[in-house]
């Protein structure tokens, strides 16, 4: 549906985005992740045609966002960071307005405005003026608007922030039900928002993707080979002699308590062979072995392992707050995290 | 294209903003045509015109231009409006044509219910229609190349005061262009004074006023504001290519 080729912006001398390639395909909802700074803004604006790029292409629905701007613009529905609303304008004023220069069709717009009303449950607000909505009501009125025309793709760039939780919610399934006739390209600094609704995500840093693939695949590809979680019954003490008794166990990094008898362990073990020999261990002293699995980094970690290059102990919130400077030393996404938690 | 332009002419109607600049115009139409009828005691009838009335007068008119443009694109950038413009299937010339048609429209509507005087006039008296409608349209003329001024000085910046500030100073250059043409200095130098003139958009209101039309007049103003609406159209796509 949205296919980004080589895609390149210079703002003066900076670049902010450099040659990035990915596709939105037809009725998939694409997260797009990345520090704040990182280009995800300024690419989700090329791609709705505000701003030219510097070089590369954007194609919507097979038209070219420069050379058929009209054409690709009706496919597009935007709501960007900040909802352009006009503050002096009533809500339903506002969306005839939208659909006026969207070029929807004088007949439909009293239905399509009216259906993105009763959507984002603005209808009861219809006759206010917009500078007299709270901030949540204003996202949703911006939402609200991005729908008309009926576009086959809608950018949003962070939808949710400035809702309360239950709207939260809503906007979320509001998003899921709308997967059925859009594809969807999503940015939010809420990891797990992302991980919730979106199939595949684009993880971008410093103007270019380091990472493209479904959620699971970048899971699994950063499923620490030499980490073992180990759930077992039993005394702490003597699981941790048996552990310590196999030769392929480097080290018990951390114990957790579940409950009486039942200790959570992290094993760093040598190789994944060593599996066999501390089920074996374990079940010939009796004590039951309630779970063991490889440590897997969830969206969170997988998403501070890419973009996190320099600073031991930058915690998530910094890193969506900054970008980060160049930097080579490589960070255990576990400090991070361990740190945060301390904090 | 007609839902933006729609959409500008609602926020100056449905405001009292279109209303306050007209009733100061009205305004100082009204005080100028007193002191003329004032003035023509013991004088020559011939003396008192509407047009001449125009003419004394666009001093305080073309003053009132910036204050009609400077919201039209200022605003938007400030309020963050100009994305959902620009991401539209609006094309950029749509939307400064949009924009520039709107203020013309407030203005036609200050420069008919101007036409009040002449009609209140006529119940008791004669009025010279020919004369009035050729320096109304003179000075309508004008109005719209000041407008175009105003819409790309908003264009400019960001702040709808400055726009309008920048734009008082343009408007005064203009208003003194003629005078400045007929310094000593200026009129020394015979071909800096004739190119002064031939910009000075005063002198060509001053054929309209005496009820003469020129076609090279028409012509002039027309240019003016189509050159200075394309200037406009480049400056926000420079803009949007640019942007630091």
């Amino acid at each position: 549906m949205v296919e980004i080729k080589n895609l390149t912006k210079y703002y003066g001398k900076n670049p902010a985005v450099r040659g990035i390639n990915f596709e939105i395909r037809d009725n998939e909802i694409l997260g797009f992740l990345g520090p704040n700074g990182a280009g995800k803004s300024t690419t989700m604006n090329i791609i709705a045609g505000y701003l030219p790029s510097t070089g590369g292409t954007v194609t919507v629905n097979g038209f070219d966002i420069t050379e058929q701007a009209a054409e690709a613009k009706k496919c597009i529905g935007y709501l960007p960071e900040i909802p352009p609303v006009y503050p002096d304008m009533r809500v339903e004023e506002y969306l005839y307005f939208c659909a006026g220069i969207k070029a929807v069709p004088r007949k439909d717009r009293k239905a399509q405005v009216e259906s993105a009303m009763a959507r984002l449950n603005i209808t009861d607000m219809r006759r206010r003026l917009i500078r007299n909505l709270s901030k949540g009501y204003k996202q949703r009125v911006g939402f609200a608007q991005a729908l008309l025309g009926n576009p086959k793709v809608l950018i949003l760039d962070e939808p949710t922030v400035g809702l309360d939780p239950t709207q939260v919610m809503e906007v979320r399934s509001l998003i899921l039900d709308l997967k059925k006739d859009h594809s969807i390209i999503f940015s939010s600094h809420i990891l797990g928002e992302v991980s919730a609704i979106c199939e595949r995500v684009v993880i971008i840093n410093k103007g270019k993707i380091v990472a493209i693939d479904t959620i699971e695949n970048l899971e699994n590809s950063m499923v620490a080979k030499t980490q073992l979680q180990l759930k077992a019954e039993g005394s702490k003490d003597t699981v941790l002699r048996l552990l310590k008794d196999i030769r392929g166990v480097k080290d018990v990094t951390d114990i957790t308590y579940h409950s009486t008898n039942l200790y959570g362990y992290a094993i760093e073990i040598a190789s994944e062979d060593v599996r066999n020999e501390i089920l074996t261990a374990l079940v010939n002293n009796k004590c039951n072995v309630v779970e063991l699995n490889m440590a897997k980094l969830n969206l969170e970690q997988v998403f501070l392992k890419y973009v996190n290059d320099k600073t031991e102990g930058t915690s998530l919130q910094d890193l969506l707050a900054e970008t980060p400077d160049n930097g080579d030393a490589q960070v255990n996404p576990y400090d991070t995290l361990y740190n945060e938690e301390e904090a | 294209m007609f839902a933006l332009y729609k959409k500008e002419l609602q926020s100056f109607f449905f405001s009292p903003f279109a209303y306050v600049l007209t009733a100061l115009f009205m305004f100082v139409f009204s005080i100028s045509l007193v002191l003329s009828i004032a003035m023509m005691e013991g004088t020559s009838l011939l003396k008192f015109s509407f047009p001449n009335v125009f003419y004394n007068n666009f001093f305080y008119f073309i003053l009132l231009i910036p204050l009609l443009t400077m919201r039209t694109f200022a605003d938007e950038r400030r309020g963050g409006t100009e994305v959902l413009l620009f991401s539209s299937p609006l094309s950029v010339p749509k939307i400064v044509a949009a924009k520039f048609l709107s203020v013309a429209t407030v203005f036609f509507f200050m420069m008919v219910v101007s036409l009040f005087f002449p009609i209140v006039t006529m119940i008791k008296g004669e009025v010279m229609w020919s004369s009035l409608i050729c320096a109304n349209l003179g000075f309508f003329l004008w109005g719209l190349a000041c407008i175009a001024v105003g819409v790309l000085l908003s264009a400019l910046t960001n702040h709808a005061i400055i726009a309008a500030i920048l734009g008082e100073i343009i408007m005064e250059g203009l208003i003194f262009l003629d005078s400045f043409a007929g310094t000593a200095l200026v009129e020394t130098y015979p071909q800096v004074n004739s190119v002064v003139e031939w910009f000075s958009m005063q002198r060509r209101f001053v054929y309209f006023s005496q009820g003469l039309f020129r076609l090279e007049d028409l012509i002039f103003y027309i240019t003016v504001t189509v050159l200075l609406l394309v200037w406009t159209i480049l400056i926000i796509e420079k803009r949007r290519w640019t942007r630091v």
